[in-house]
């Protein structure tokens, strides 16, 4: 039987009638991987011997393969991710080599419902960038294009989950760099609601707005993976202790549900033809399901962009203070002093876009440039917040394009940060306002590449969005498949 | 050299360390003296994607020493990071408090040698984690990080200390408020106490503080006063000789008796604080401020206002047996079993003190317990010894630990109370000097007190010295 | 634009050594983004209204317990040089 193309829900099916047993699955991935990530540069570590040994310690469990609700699920994992035994190295020189001593919360909770980590992907040098080209390990190629970008930060877990190379992966999202690239790669991606997911074990990007979220080809594996991982830890201070509902159970229901959308139309300026024909359809759809679309007003998101380039590098500077070469990761071997021992352990391990964010961070928060900065942006960004906040007195969900425009080719943005900066101008406000943000795909360009909408929820409010993809998702049908999990890369 | 001309303005920043069980921020012991790194995890190392949680008992303790300094507590405040670059920082920045601490506005009063008593302002405390320890080897720097992130709180006076007897004063006084709320053990050595002073000099009267020297590593009471006063000194001489005061940081040689420039003030620090973004608001809640403030433990003012109460001591007496609660407790266990205050305190601060003192020892390590000492006083009071003997008693105890009782037994040292002994002791007293006896008859009763001396030491001083007074002077007058 | 003396000051600051071309490209791209992120002056604001990004029900404290870390040789292994089980960093010939 061939791997590659299934969903959680197709080989939890699969693994209880017994049409096959986990070891079957994770060598028909790891085939795949190896057949096909020559030319995608998606993952950074696979171990077949240790993958394989944990998927036949589960092939012994089969019978109760119901009671794991992640049953030998293969899952690619972002490498700024911590899995003990497993390197993580952030997509930076400066971490290569590293082996973490400690496994982050999202990655143990799957493990424990019986989720196998297939490998670690590749992604944007600390989860900075919007194209994956700013990997000190290369870049990663789109599986519909391969002249074009799967997308950033996460481009690993979005290539690796389009390809047939894992069923779900896990990234991380601080300004879009989930859902951007599942957009740009045909797929569903979720940033939660900050909080709603445990931060504990993530390389730390910008604290305040970074979080876990996964990868997958339906709104229910997505359910799936966000109901086992969420909830409070007690080892970030950050999370939450809302409850976290069954998501899947709240899908199982036949009842149709509308909702109103709320769109601001001046947001939406400068977004591509085919985009924002493919949003329209999307919005249509809505109305046939009983639903409503209303304007809303969102003053403040203009100035998001700023906002997010004053907070997240400033945020960025102190959490990457840590790489100096003295306790852990790349040493220079030039120094003449420690304080050369620092900067040229930095300066030769960090790469280009990494340095800039932390100058800018620095610049920021130096004496003299706090005020007219850090804090202004933070006054700013509790603007946009009660943007949201007063929309949603109209609106279910919030609703735009994913990004302005499908998968660019490499080198296309990269002279230019503003440029670059742009492909997330629908992602980063939702991170500033801390709300969960949901990217499902809508339709192909004319250049047949996946375009993406997304639907901004309310603190918390991750099942409501389920609810109203999924009755989408299933009006819509299924979304094809790139060329490279059918198997014709 | 005329110092008198000038003043000091001396402010004091204090780092105390919080006994708590683990770290501030982690889970790992809070220890003192393990192999290197070995109390350490993955926060305290500073590895990608560690996050900080906040102790509660660290939270309690740092609240327990702000009500202890009078202090303002606030329900709100902020932890932030404070950035900058050091081998034995494994973040880059240490978590601490910046522009909103949790506690501000207090003050303690310290006596002073005059008699007087002196208000010293406290600006702020704030919660920080340590750093680690870096150890200079020719061959390199070895970081050991069993001490990053262990709970401190810095305590800043007010810039109120005019010459470093009232810093000494002030540094005794909040060390043992300290340690008499249990909330921190004060060791020195250990650096769980430590001291840096911030010292100006001006001309007195004038309104304008001078540049300010930073004096580091002060860790030791016998210090802290001369370091203060040298560094005063070379202060004033400089100003006087026409010289600039320099802002740098200058550290104690203990061995040279000086002050040295550890490092000019280059350009300033730049550290780039900012809200920690891994940690919500500090909120403390008003229940259990309340309940922390209930809970408090007695502190060194409240116990020597109940001192001189009970036992009916002098202010001088109260403050002396406080200066520690060790000693405090000490004396308390003493006065339970010896039922008498005033004879307690004189043993205390009398004997047991300057032995000890001598003995560079510190109460803890008393080689006389407080119920050893209460028992000897009871056998004063019960006229089984006398005073005089009870100080040789004492010194042997001292010496051997051993008991009252089994030393009295084995030296013969029981009061002579015995009248038909005694009397005996004064006839050969009276035999033995007869001119004296005859001078005595003749009118010159001031001999009297020389034939109590003979017959006391006749007795090798274990008479009873009331009986033996009155005694010989019925002999005499008979 | 930003000075070659103003990056220089930055990259100290946040310890990173730049090579020549690097000192170049850092003006003009720092300049690029700073003067961007010049449109937030046209929002005014006030002191209050910082942002609390922390849930709400976020738990604030942990209770004093002890729970040692046991994989320890995993944080030491991965130092760059290990020596008495502390982290070395060599003696170099310091130049200021």
């Amino acid at each position: 039987m061939e791997f590659g193309t299934q969903t959680i829900w197709d080989l939890l099916s699969g693994y209880q009638k017994k049409q096959f047993k986990p070891s079957e699955v994770i060598s028909g991935y790891l085939k795949n991987i190896s057949e096909r990530d020559e030319k995608l540069n998606s993952f950074l570590q696979v171990r077949p011997e240790e993958t394989l040994a944990k998927a036949r310690a589960l092939d012994a469990k089969l019978d109760a393969a119901q009671n794991l609700p992640l049953f030998g699920i293969p899952v690619a994992i972002k490498d700024n991710f911590l899995v003990q035994g497993w390197q993580a190295t952030a997509g930076s020189k400066v971490l290569s080599g590293y082996v973490s001593p400690y496994t982050a919360t999202s990655v143990q909770r799957l493990e424990e419902m019986g989720a196998i980590i297939i490998g670690k992907v590749n992604c944007d040098e600390f989860a900075m960038g919007s194209s994956n080209e700013n990997s000190a390990f290369g870049p990663v190629r789109n599986p519909w294009d391969l002249e074009r970008v799967p997308g950033g930060s996460s481009g690993g877990s979005s290539a690796a989950v389009a390809a047939g190379l894992a069923t779900v992966s896990l990234g991380t999202d601080t300004g879009g760099s989930i859902r951007q690239p599942a957009s740009l790669c045909g797929l569903v991606g979720l940033k939660p609601s900050y909080g709603r997911v445990s931060r504990y074990g993530i390389v730390a990007y910008a604290s305040s707005l970074d979080q876990v979220g996964p990868f997958s080809r339906t709104v229910w594996d997505s359910a799936r993976v966000l109901e086992v991982m969420a909830g409070f830890d007690n080892k970030d201070a950050t999370s939450s202790k809302h409850p976290v509902p069954r998501y899947t159970e709240e899908l199982k229901s036949n009842t149709k549900r509308s909702f109103t959308l709320g769109v601001s139309r001046a947001w939406l300026e400068g977004v591509d033809l085919d985009v924002a024909k493919s949003f329209e359809a999307a919005l249509e759809v809505f109305k046939q399901m009983g639903g409503k679309i209303v304007d809303i007003d969102l003053p403040h998101t203009k100035y998001a962009l700023s906002t997010y380039y004053l907070i997240a590098p400033s945020e960025a500077s102190s959490n990457l203070a840590r790489y100096d070469g003295v306790h852990y990761g790349y040493r220079t071997q030039s120094a003449k002093s420690s304080e050369e021992l620092y900067s040229r352990s930095r300066g030769e391990g960090i790469g280009r876009e990494v340095k800039l964010r932390i100058m800018l961070g620095t610049y920021a928060l130096s004496a003299g440039y706090y005020d007219a900065f850090y804090l202004k942006a933070n006054q700013i960004r509790r603007k946009i917040q009660e943007d949201f906040e007063k929309a949603f007195t109209q609106c279910d969900f919030v609703v735009t394009p994913t990004s302005p425009s499908t998968a660019f080719k490499l080198g296309e943005k990269t002279d230019d940060p503003l440029k670059m900066y742009l492909s997330d101008i629908f992602t980063l406000p939702v991170n500033l306002a801390g709300l969960p943000g949901l990217s499902v795909s809508c339709g192909l360009d004319s250049k047949k590449l996946p375009i993406g909408f997304q639907l901004i929820g309310k603190p918390f409010g991750e099942r409501e969005l389920f609810i109203a993809a999924h009755q989408y998702e299933q009006i819509r049908g299924e979304f094809p498949l790139s060329s490279m999990a059918k198997g014709k890369g | 050299m005329s110092l008198e001309k000038y003043e000091a303005v001396i402010g004091l920043e204090v780092h105390a360390q919080l006994m708590t069980a683990s770290k501030m921020f982690c889970c790992c012991p809070n220890r003192y003296g393990s192999l290197p790194n070995t109390n350490i995890c993955p926060v305290c190392t500073g590895q990608p994607g560690s996050l900080p949680v906040i102790n509660k008992k660290a939270m309690e303790l740092g609240v327990r020493a702000a009500i202890a300094l009078s202090c303002e507590v606030h329900p709100e405040s902020i932890f932030a990071r404070k950035n900058y670059f050091y081998p034995d920082l494994p973040k880059g920045y240490q978590i601490s408090q910046y522009e909103r601490p949790y506690s501000t506005h207090g003050h303690i009063v310290v006596q002073l040698k005059t008699g007087e008593e002196k208000r010293i302002g406290i600006t702020r405390i704030h919660f920080e984690e340590d750093a680690g320890k870096s150890n200079h080897e020719s061959y390199g720097t070895l970081v050991n990080l069993n001490r990053a992130g262990v709970p401190l709180i810095e305590i800043v006076s007010e810039p109120d200390m005019r010459n470093a007897h009232e810093a000494g004063q002030y540094l005794r006084a909040l060390h043992s408020i300290l340690r008499y709320a249990d909330i921190c053990d004060g060791n020195m050595e250990e650096g769980n106490f430590r001291c840096d002073a911030n010292i100006s000099v001006r001309l007195r009267g004038a309104d304008k503080f001078g540049t300010r020297v930073e004096l580091k590593n002060i860790n030791s009471f016998k210090f802290v006063e001369k370091a203060i006063e040298y560094e005063i000194q070379r202060q004033v001489f400089a100003v006087e000789s026409g010289e600039k005061i320099i802002q740098q940081t200058r550290s104690w040689n203990s061995a040279k008796n000086i002050t040295e420039v550890m490092r000019e003030k280059e350009e300033a620090h730049d550290y780039r604080y900012f809200p920690e973004p891994d940690l919500p608001k500090l909120v403390f809640s008003l229940a259990w401020l309340d309940q922390i403030k209930k809970e408090m433990p007695e502190l060194p003012q409240e116990t020597s206002i109940r001192f001189k109460k009970s036992f009916e001591l002098s202010d001088y007496d109260a403050s002396v047996l406080t200066g520690s609660k060790e000693l405090a407790n000490y004396f308390e266990s003493v006065v339970s079993h010896s039922k008498n205050g005033k004879a307690s305190a004189n043993w205390v601060m009398n004997e047991l003190l300057g032995r000890l003192n001598a003995a560079n020892k510190e109460v803890e390590s008393s080689p006389v317990t407080a119920i050893q000492l209460a028992d000897l006083i009871c056998k004063i009071d019960s006229g089984e010894i006398s005073g005089k003997i009870a100080k040789t008693v004492f010194e042997e105890m001292f010496a051997t630990s051993k008991d009252a009782s089994s030393i009295i037994k084995e030296k013969g040292f029981i009061q002579i109370s015995d009248p038909i002994a005694l009397e005996s002791a004064i006839c050969k007293v009276i035999e033995n000097n007869p001119s004296q006896f005859a001078e005595y008859k003749a009118g010159k009763v001031k001999l009297l007190g020389f034939f109590v001396g003979q017959a006391m030491k006749e007795t090798q001083g274990q008479a009873n010295p009331a009986l033996l007074n009155e005694l010989v002077k019925k002999i005499l007058d008979r | 634009m930003l000075s070659r003396e103003e990056v220089l000051k930055i990259a100290k600051l946040a310890r990173l050594t730049l090579t020549e071309e690097e000192i170049g490209f850092y003006q003009r791209q720092l300049t690029r983004v700073l003067d961007h992120i010049q449109d937030l002056n046209q929002v005014p604001t006030s002191k209050e209204g910082f942002v609390q990004h922390v849930p709400s029900d976020a738990q604030c404290f942990r209770e004093d317990r002890v729970e040692p870390f046991l994989n320890h040789d995993g944080l030491i292994n991965n130092a760059p040089v290990v020596e008495n089980n502390c982290f070395l960093l060599p003696t170099l010939v310091e130049h200021s």
